[in-house]
Parts: C-alpha cells; sequence; structure tokens
C-alpha cells in the first residue's frame, strides 16, 4: 500500500460532494487542511500489522438482551 | 464549615443522623453557586427552585422513614449533554438552544431514583467534542481552562458548588478536566453505565460516569448509575458490585504496573513527580510497582481519531447541512473534516483497536493496575491553541490534553483521575489508576489507599 501523503486539499471538493456535503471555496480552504493533517494522524496506523485481525464491532444478535 | 464543604460521604452521614437537612444542604450549595458563578461560569443553568422542592421532598421522606440511601438529598451538577426531563438540554451548542427533553436520561433517572437533588446543568464543551470548556474557568486560577469536555461539572465541583457532577467520557472528557481542577472522576469500563438519553460524539467510545470529591463519592455514585439498560445496547449484562465494599482494602500485594513509553513521554517535570511520588506511596503501602511497555502506543491517537472523527459526523449529518453556522468553529471544523474519513480507514481503527485490546490484556496478565499522568501538565491559560515544550517542540492543545487518557477509552478500561499534587503556581495534577474490565473495585480500592496515605484529594479551590 502507498504510504504517499493524500492530496485531501485538492480532493476535499470531490469529497465533499460525494458526501453530499455543500462546502463553499471558503469552507474548503479550511476542511482541506485539516482533512490532510487528520489523515497525515490516521495513516500512522498503516504500520501496524493487521493480518487476518477482525473490527472491534459491538452488534449482538440476541433478541432478548 | 459550611455544609457546601462537606464531601457526600459526610454529608450523608450527617442527613442520615438528622444533624443536616437536605434543604440546608442544597441552599449551602445555591449560596455557594451565587457566589462562584460570576468567575467561573460553570452551569448552563441553575434549576434552584426545582434543586429546592426536590429538597424539601428529600426532607419529609427522609424524616418518614423513607430514607432512599446515601445519595438522598445530595446536590448534583448534570452535564448539559445528558436530557433531563423538563430541563434544557442544550449540549452547550446553539444547535440545541431551546432544546427541552421530554425524558430524563438514564444515568440522571437513576440518581433522581436514589434521591440526589440536581442544581444545575453545568457546561460541555460543544457537544462533548473538545477539551477546553470554552464558556468555563478553572477555580484554582479563573485565568485558566477547567479543561473538558465536562469542564463545567469539573469546575462546579472544585468550587463547591455541587457535591457530584455527572460527565462523558470519549477521549479523556471526565478525567481531563478532574485533572485540571483537582477532583475525582472515573472513566467506567465500557458499557458500565447507560448512555440512554446522552447526545453521543462516538458511540464506540463514549462513557458515563461520576466526578467527585474524593474516591469514596465516587463509587457511591458509581453504585448508583452501573448496570445494563436493554435500551442502550452498547451496556453490559455484568452483575454490579457494591463498590464501596472493600474500599478500604489497602494495596499490600497489589502489582502496580508503571509505564516505561508513551505515558511519561513528553509531560512537565511537576506531573512525572507528583505521579512517581504517588507510585512510591502506593510502593509505601505495599504494592508492589512493576515497569510495563505500552502495546501500540504510537497507534493509539489515529486509531481514535479515525472512530471518533467519522461516528460524531455520523450523528451530526442532518445538522451539518441545515444549521452549520450554529456550531462553533472548532466544531464545525471537526464534523466536515470527519465527513471526509474513508470506512476503509473507520475499520481500520476498528481493527487497531481489536489489537489493543488484545495487548492490553496481555500487559494485564503482570500487573493488577496501571497508573500513569491523565494530562502531561497543570491547566494551560485560556485562549491557548498549542504548548511549547522544552526543546522548541510545540503540540496541539486537544492533542496534548487527549493523548494520555484516550488510550483508556479505546482499552475500554476503567480509569480513575484523581489529585496527587500540585505544581509551584498551585494547579492541581492528576494521575489515572486503570485496571481491568469491570474492575473499578481494585481501581477504586488504589485510589482511596492514595487518597488515606496523602492530603491532595478532597481539597475545593481556594475560590
Amino acid at each position: 500500500m502507498s504510504s504517499a501523503p493524500r492530496p485531501l486539499s485538492e480532493a476535499a471538493e470531490h469529497a465533499a460532494r460525494v458526501a453530499r456535503l455543500p462546502l463553499s471555496p471558503e469552507r474548503l480552504q479550511i476542511v482541506g487542511p485539516t482533512a490532510e493533517l487528520v489523515y497525515t494522524l490516521i495513516d500512522l496506523m498503516d504500520a501496524v500489522p493487521l493480518g487476518e485481525t477482525p473490527p472491534a464491532t459491538a452488534f449482538d444478535p440476541r433478541w432478548d438482551r | 464549615m459550611e455544609p457546601y464543604q462537606l464531601t457526600l460521604d459526610s454529608a450523608a452521614a450527617e442527613i442520615a443522623a438528622r444533624r443536616l437537612s437536605p434543604v440546608e444542604l442544597v441552599d449551602s450549595v445555591l449560596r455557594r453557586i451565587d457566589a462562584t458563578e460570576g468567575a467561573i461560569n460553570a452551569f448552563a443553568c441553575v434549576t434552584a427552585d426545582l434543586a429546592r422542592d426536590a429538597a424539601r421532598r428529600a426532607e419529609e421522606e427522609i424524616a418518614a422513614g423513607r430514607h432512599r440511601g446515601p445519595l438522598h438529598g445530595i446536590p448534583l451538577g448534570v452535564k448539559d449533554l445528558c436530557d433531563t426531563a423538563g430541563v434544557a438540554t442544550t449540549a452547550s451548542s446553539k444547535v440545541r438552544e431551546g432544546h427541552v427533553p421530554d425524558r430524563d436520561s438514564a444515568v440522571v433517572e437513576r440518581l433522581l431514583a436514589a434521591g440526589m437533588v440536581m442544581v444545575g446543568k453545568t457546561h460541555t464543551h460543544e457537544f462533548a467534542y473538545g477539551v477546553v470548556t470554552p464558556t468555563t474557568r478553572n477555580p484554582w486560577d479563573v485565568g485558566r481552562i477547567p479543561g473538558g469536555s465536562s469542564g463545567g461539572s469539573a469546575a462546579a465541583l472544585a468550587a463547591g458548588a455541587c457535591m457530584v457532577g455527572v460527565g462523558t467520557d470519549t477521549g479523556g472528557s471526565i478525567r481531563i478536566p478532574a485533572a485540571l481542577c483537582g477532583t475525582v472522576g472515573l472513566k467506567p469500563t465500557y458499557g458500565r453505565s447507560s448512555k440512554r438519553g446522552i447526545a453521543p460524539l462516538s458511540w464506540s467510545l463514549d462513557h458515563v460516569g461520576p466526578l467527585a470529591r474524593n474516591v469514596r463519592d465516587c463509587a457511591l455514585v458509581l453504585n448508583a448509575i452501573a448496570g445494563a439498560d436493554p435500551l442502550d445496547p452498547s451496556t453490559l449484562d455484568a452483575p454490579v458490585p457494591d463498590h464501596t465494599a472493600g474500599l478500604d482494602g489497602g494495596v499490600s500485594g497489589l502489582r502496580v504496573g508503571v509505564p516505561v513509553n508513551h505515558f511519561f513521554d513528553a509531560v512537565s517535570d511537576d506531573v512525572a513527580a507528583a505521579v512517581r511520588g504517588a507510585a512510591a506511596v502506593l510502593e509505601g503501602l505495599g504494592a508492589r510497582l512493576k515497569e510495563v511497555t505500552v502495546p501500540l502506543a504510537d497507534a493509539m491517537m489515529a486509531a481514535g481519531w479515525a472512530i471518533i472523527l467519522p461516528e460524531a459526523s455520523a450523528y451530526h449529518q442532518g445538522s451539518l447541512r441545515e444549521r452549520a453556522d450554529l456550531y462553533g468553529p472548532d466544531v464545525r471544523l471537526f464534523l466536515e473534516a470527519g465527513e471526509l474519513v474513508l470506512a476503509t480507514d473507520y475499520i481500520k481503527a476498528l481493527r487497531v483497536r481489536t489489537l489493543i485490546q488484545q495487548g492490553w490484556a496481555e500487559m494485564f496478565e503482570d500487573i493488577d493496575v496501571l497508573i500513569a499522568p491523565t494530562v502531561p501538565l497543570a491547566a494551560p491559560p485560556v485562549g491557548t491553541a498549542m504548548i511549547p515544550w522544552p526543546g522548541g517542540g510545540v503540540e496541539d492543545v486537544t492533542q496534548a490534553l487527549v493523548r494520555l487518557t484516550l488510550p483508556a477509552n479505546l482499552a475500554g478500561l476503567p480509569s480513575l483521575s484523581l489529585p496527587v499534587g500540585f505544581d509551584a503556581g498551585g494547579l492541581p495534577l492528576g494521575m489515572q489508576v486503570i485496571g481491568r474490565p469491570l474492575d473499578e473495585s481494585t481501581v477504586l480500592r488504589v485510589g482511596q489507599a492514595y487518597e488515606d496515605a496523602s492530603d491532595t484529594v478532597g481539597r475545593l479551590a481556594p475560590l
């Protein structure tokens, strides 16, 4: 998997449209760089070998809880 | 001594012995609120009339022999994230201005059923999405923040303006303000108490718990709020012990882990000295200190934020599109950025969380509790955005305050913060005691042992 930084400053407008979140050009100027910083942090998880580890989810199918 | 200066446990004894009336007690607290609110602004609203009515009912019930227990007649501050029937619940946000729930949240239901007297709704950082609580000031120094997001509860408690505060903790929001305001604060095991009726920040990481003046007071409140709730699927169907039983059992032979990584990295000298001093106190009481390495430390913040951001944004999707301008700028930015986190990254974080759980379980094979600083420094001044560290580095204030508390949220483990010292300026310094799942009793026992052997717990701010 690539370890290149994610260009969210450029992609934020498209990403926001996919999310159906209308962001003005002014908001994009702020949100894009913040999202990039967020992903710089999130991408620290790339160093964790996940193997076959399942996600920690909480769904309990029993009806009589 | 004024009644508001009593601890919960002491006030409860006075009430049970009919030496103190709940009416006298709530009047004392309401006068204290009047005296301090101008300086600290801990309350979103003060419910003085409701409190006096509830105190009169408590007095009548107790006189009639219907004493509900140690919480009966005790003044309570409720974080304004938690629904209170007929009383505005705004999450300290313009988005919820004027919102009045018609049903109490589960935690409020249980505490009112125990006879507590709500004196008001305490300020939260907007929707719990921050660690500053900008509305409120620290009673130890009103030029400093109380921390957050349960900053109003911590500030009110530290000022003597309530005897118990309800808080919530997603990345540290009970323990951070507890540490910065010199109170005790308990984040229980994930799922130990119901979050029904509390606006979520991050369902997977949210916890609800008490702030109180000392360890026994926390234990008494935990007894009332713990337990499964069929209407909150995250709650655990596990028995609730009496958390005050064994509280005085001491720590002889207990294995206390002291981390060699993460928790003492980049902390102030005062904090490190205070926590290591507390460790020495516990060792002097017979505990066995053991150095441990915390697993996956470098991935904690990444995993935590990758969970919190999209979960928070999912909850606020509608409001963010319809009323974005009503959010504060910091919260709005987090919510918008959270919309851009990919589902695959969120799931990656949940997988890392599984490894964190496994790694901490392995670490706890050799220890009974882990002790560590709660936050790396004393309360920063109001308006601080970046924390300067020796050596020239700077750190975002939110990151700095969250990095030591977030691990216990990810691991879902109980964590008790208590004051273990004061810096050169007289500001409180906090230590956290982290335990095994559902082992709040051991965590509280360690806290009680430290409290009994020291003089740092139970002080009110000299406001």
